[in-house]
């Protein structure tokens, strides 16, 4: 086993331990909305769902990291070059996520001064880690794109998933950097940030768990590298051409120019496009290899991938992107149910088909099947499926009740609040919120034990 | 926007996009196992989708702009399957020795 991909079992590990502590501040936050006064002055709902969605960000980007670090020298037939500092940033970045949950945790918050910017809490969503720490991802992040761009020359040699990955690093950094000025305009500040999260979910990361599943795929699968990476950069083409003005659905409501209503809705409405290819590609893919694979839970978790992001990006991206509809919908429990389905389907799929294959090669079993995966997977899923369709019934309550027929109002949003509809929904996200932590512990185990050696199934797919 | 066109609206949305993921998937199916039902199947879930697509346009608030998007999204979605598929098959006839559903 290569250095790196050690490096790759410590990310993982680290990746799949933040994910359990999500899934806790997950659960607490949904508690808040069955009983609003939870620990009331001690520790507010705020600063939970700061940590259930920042630590979101955090164990993806590890899972990434894990899958880059796991693939690179597989690859280019070398050792990643660099690996010391590689190995050092990634105890600055545990270390670094363990101090700022920390302060989140017992300071919470400060006033409104750059103090708190540097040191408490930066107060923008999904990134609100402060100053020191972003510009520590940030150097974590510049050390990954070095081991990345090192190897590379180093091996001279560049396959197509890695020139796709080399220039995806640009952007990836490029916009973690433009949204950390302090800028006192809320519409210009919100404006920026946006570029960050939307250009980060919606494109670069896209685009980076492209090249992971190109990898994986052909790993798991045995598709020929020259198939998935022609499929690759059509992809990416796709994806980049409508998820870029996408963006502009994040501005409808902003402040920004009246415009923005158009770009936004034509061009995420186009988003769903890529992702009917996607459908087909993966039944392609899985009908040519019969189904046959030596790592069967790896392949579901692909396959939940490819129609969990058509699923949860595409269908619940779909429903409210126009800007007739996202006036209602707006910032509801319909946005929550979207975002925790997109997120889902997209990325956290993926990263969990990373897991399987690095459990494969550390435990040296030919073909990896078993029960327990099923379990887990069946629970993850199962789990999933009913928050968001407790979380779309709570929305379109609120958006139905709240705004369209009271008109906005607090007396409005309150009475919405208390809908039967709504508080269904509650409950339902925090009832299957336990079943899909219970699915988390499964994985988690099932990652742990060692495999059965079971004998190779019959065809199983050639070696890329 | 009257609050019961809304839901309508949206949930039509969400059911135009959800038959042309039905339509992508069965006429993929459908081709893999060169099951012609299958096909015929995936066939008339796009059709399901263009009959949303025009109920969207003829009974829903939303602007005209938006209406033809999603009357010209219904044509662009019957393409999409058929024309990946054969791009597909062109890839692995091209590359490699297996093909698909045989
Ligand atoms: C036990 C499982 C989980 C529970 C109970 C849970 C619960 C919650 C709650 C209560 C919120 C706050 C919603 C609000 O502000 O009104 C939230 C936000 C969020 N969660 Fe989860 N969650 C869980 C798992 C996940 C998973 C697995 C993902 C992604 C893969 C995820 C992604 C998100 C995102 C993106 C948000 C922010 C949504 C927004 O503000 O629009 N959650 N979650
Ligand atoms: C990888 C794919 C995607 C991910 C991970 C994702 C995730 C998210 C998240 C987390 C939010 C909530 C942001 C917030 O306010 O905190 C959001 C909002 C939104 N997304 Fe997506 N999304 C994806 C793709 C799409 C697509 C394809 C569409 C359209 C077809 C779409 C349409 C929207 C819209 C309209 C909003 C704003 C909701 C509001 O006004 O409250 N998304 N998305």
């Amino acid at each position: 086993m290569y250095r790196s991909q050690k490096l790759s079992l410590r990310y993982f590990g680290a990746a799949v331990a933040l994910f359990g502590v999500m899934i806790v501040f997950g659960l607490l936050s949904a508690l808040y909305y069955l009983h609003p006064s939870l620990l009331f002055d001690v520790f507010n709902f705020s600063t939970s769902k700061t940590l259930h969605i920042d630590t979101l960000v955090i164990w993806l980007l590890m899972g990434f990291l894990g899958a880059v670090y796991w693939y690179l020298p597989k690859e280019l037939g070398r050792e990643v070059e660099g690996m010391w500092l590689a190995e050092l940033m990634f105890w600055i970045f545990c270390i670094a996520v363990a101090i700022v949950a920390a302060v989140f945790i017992f300071v919470q918050y400060g006033s409104s001064n750059e103090f708190t910017l540097w040191f408490i809490n930066q107060g923008r969503k999904y990134v609100e880690a402060p100053r020191w720490a972003t510009i520590g991802i940030v150097a974590v992040m510049a050390v990954f794109a070095y081991n990345v761009v090192a190897t590379c020359i180093k091996a001279h040699k560049m396959t197509g998933i890695m020139w796709v990955l080399v220039i995806d690093l640009v952007p990836l950094l490029v916009v973690y950097l433009d949204a950390f000025p302090a800028i006192t305009n809320m519409s210009v500040d919100l404006y920026w940030w946006w570029w960050l999260v939307h250009m980060w979910v919606e494109s670069t990361w896209e685009v980076l768990i492209g090249c992971v599943m190109a990898l994986v795929l052909m790993d798991v699968m045995g598709t020929s590298r020259r198939i998935v990476e022609a499929w690759l950069y059509i992809e990416v083409m796709l994806v980049l051409g409508a998820g870029i003005l996408g963006l502009g659905h994040h501005y409808f409501w902003i402040g920004t120019p009246e415009y923005w209503l158009s770009i936004g809705g034509f061009f995420s409405a186009l988003e769903p496009l890529p992702l009917l290819g996607m459908v087909v590609h993966a039944i392609y893919d899985a009908g040519t290899h019969r189904m046959k694979t030596t790592n069967r839970p790896a392949f579901y978790w692909i396959t939940a991938e490819a129609f969990g992001n058509f699923i949860g990006a595409g269908i619940w991206g779909f429903m409210m992107t126009l800007p007739q509809i996202n006036l209602f919908s707006h910032g509801t429990q319909w946005t929550v149910s979207h975002g925790h389905f997109a997120f889902w389907g997209a990325y956290a799929c993926g990263v969990i088909a990373v897991l399987y294959v690095a459990k494969q090669q550390v435990s040296g079993v030919n073909f990896l099947d078993g029960r327990a995966w099923k379990w887990g997977f069946g629970l993850l899923n199962l789990g999933m499926i009913g928050m968001v369709m407790g979380l779309l019934l709570a929305g379109m309550a609120q958006a139905f009740f709240g705004r369209a027929i009271g008109g906005s109002t607090l007396m409005a949003f309150t009475t919405a609040s208390e809908n039967p509809w709504f508080v269904s929904g509650i409950y339902a996200r925090f009832f299957f919120g336990v079943i899909f932590a219970a699915g988390y512990v499964v994985l988690v185990y099932d990652l742990l034990t060692a495999p059965k050696h079971l004998p190779m199934p019959q065809a199983t797919p050639e070696p890329a | 926007m009257t609050p019961q066109a809304l839901l309508e609206t949206a949930v039509l949305l969400g059911f135009f996009v959800l038959a042309g993921g039905g339509y992508a998937g069965l006429y993929s199916i459908g081709r893999l196992r060169a099951n012609i039902g299958l096909v015929r199947a995936g066939a008339l879930c796009w059709f399901t989708a263009f009959g949303i697509a025009l109920v969207v346009a003829a009974a829903t608030p939303l602007d005209a702009g938006w209406k033809l998007f999603i009357l010209a999204s219904a044509l662009v979605y019957a393409a999409i399957p058929p024309m990946t598929w054969r791009y597909l098959e062109r890839l692995h006839d091209d590359h490699s020795p297996e093909g698909a559903g045989q």
